[in-house]
């Protein structure tokens, strides 16, 4: 019996070994994020793993999903987006998960998308999970607002232009809990590393990298005292920032909820 | 001689005032709204105002058919001109930027 308790022990021991240390990433994705002309852009929301195109989670319907316009000087106008928003299902390298999706047709300036999901209950940690989620497609170049917060109450405020980016700059932003800083909060970064194919509501199978470790799968770094973080970006692509558990007395239907704020920018290529 | 270079410091001074932010690119997109209307956007990559840029619609040959100041919002809409049209948003010499007709698209 004791032999039996300790094989199978062992068992759960390797397995739980066996689980790659990625995060869970909430995706505003769309293909680009600097774009020359205005027109008809595809949006997709999918609670996923980025990096290892992994087990994606079934998404409610949001709390909220909207756009802030913002172009020069004018005032930033929201946009609420929440109707326009039907369901797809997602296809992962893995699994299939319940995922949203709606078109928007942009014009000139900055478009802060952001998203307020629906808490997901994480039966492995046994805590909820709420990544409120920002990307900024430009259109033409010109700036609006993207510097300003847009009152999330988890939020990631870009110090650097979120859609200026070469690879090899850096990319800097400021945690934010209730429009104040959050000193030394833990952000994980994931690079997406598999292509979502748009048309297939799903990730490609091909990796771009590979991690030579777990570790690399997910990086971590720390605000510093004023909320500000840094990341060097040592490759084109879309990377996503997710700063966890920014207010860990938080609870939704009396359990645990660790409420994250995401933030996506894309970096290109000098060429 | 003070007062004079104190003259052409005010004639530079009112000079620089007269320009509008000439340092940085002038943009300009146009949309067609769909109602038989467009809506031209301008402003400059740094993100300053265009409003009273002049702007102007002229046709085949040159000829200016439609003239109006960008509004407070840096925006110029009016009624989408018949046949062969290129709108112009100039912001002083060098910066004008130029919009073709067929390149207006919903």
């Amino acid at each position: 019996m004791k032999k039996i308790i300790f094989v199978l022990l062992g068992l759960v021991v390797s397995l739980s070994l066996t689980i790659p240390a990625f995060a869970h990433f909430q995706m505003i994705y769309t293909p680009e994020c600097a774009l020359e002309k205005g027109g008809k852009i595809d949006l997709k929301l999918v609670f996923t793993h980025p990096f290892e195109a992994g087990h994606t989670m079934d998404m409610g319907k949001p709390e909220q999903f909207f756009v802030v316009r913002s172009r020069g000087e004018n005032e930033p106008k929201k946009t609420d987006l929440l109707q326009t928003l039907k369901p797809i299902t997602w296809t992962s390298l893995t699994n299939s998960g319940k995922a949203w999706e709606t078109e928007y047709s942009a014009r000139g300036g900055d478009h802060i998308f952001c998203l307020i999901p629906e808490p997901y209950w994480e039966p492995a940690d046994s805590f909820y999970i709420k990544q409120n989620t920002k990307v900024i497609v430009n259109v033409g170049g010109e700036p609006g607002k993207w510097m300003e917060p847009v009152g999330l109450p988890t939020e990631i405020v870009p110090l650097s232009k979120p859609y200026d980016r070469w690879t090899g700059n850096v990319f800097q932003g400021v945690v934010m809990l209730n429009g104040k800083p959050v000193p030394g909060a833990e952000i994980e970064i994931e690079y997406m590393n598999h292509k979502p194919l748009l048309d297939k509501n799903a990730f490609a199978k091909e990796a771009a990298v590979e991690a030579p470790q777990d570790a690399f799968v997910l990086q971590t770094i720390f605000a510093d005292a004023n909320g500000v973080f840094t990341f060097g970006i040592p490759r084109a692509g879309w990377w996503g920032f997710a700063a966890l558990d920014l207010d860990p007395d938080y609870t939704y239907k009396d359990k645990k909820c660790s409420r994250d704020a995401v933030i996506w920018i894309k970096a290109v290529d000098m060429k | 001689m003070p007062r004079v270079l104190a003259l052409i410091g005010l004639i530079a001074f009112t000079l620089l005032l007269a320009v509008p932010a000439i340092a940085h690119t002038p943009l300009c997109s146009c949309y067609d709204n769909g109602d038989g209307t467009i809506t031209c956007e301008g402003g400059f990559s740094d993100g300053s105002s265009a409003a009273g840029v002049a702007i102007r619609v002229v046709d085949a040959s040159g000829k200016v058919i439609l003239e109006g100041k960008m509004n407070e919002d840096s925006e110029f809409t009016c009624d989408k001109p018949a046949g062969s049209y290129t709108v112009q948003f100039d912001a002083g010499p060098g910066h004008l930027v130029e919009v073709k007709g067929d390149d207006i698209v919903e």
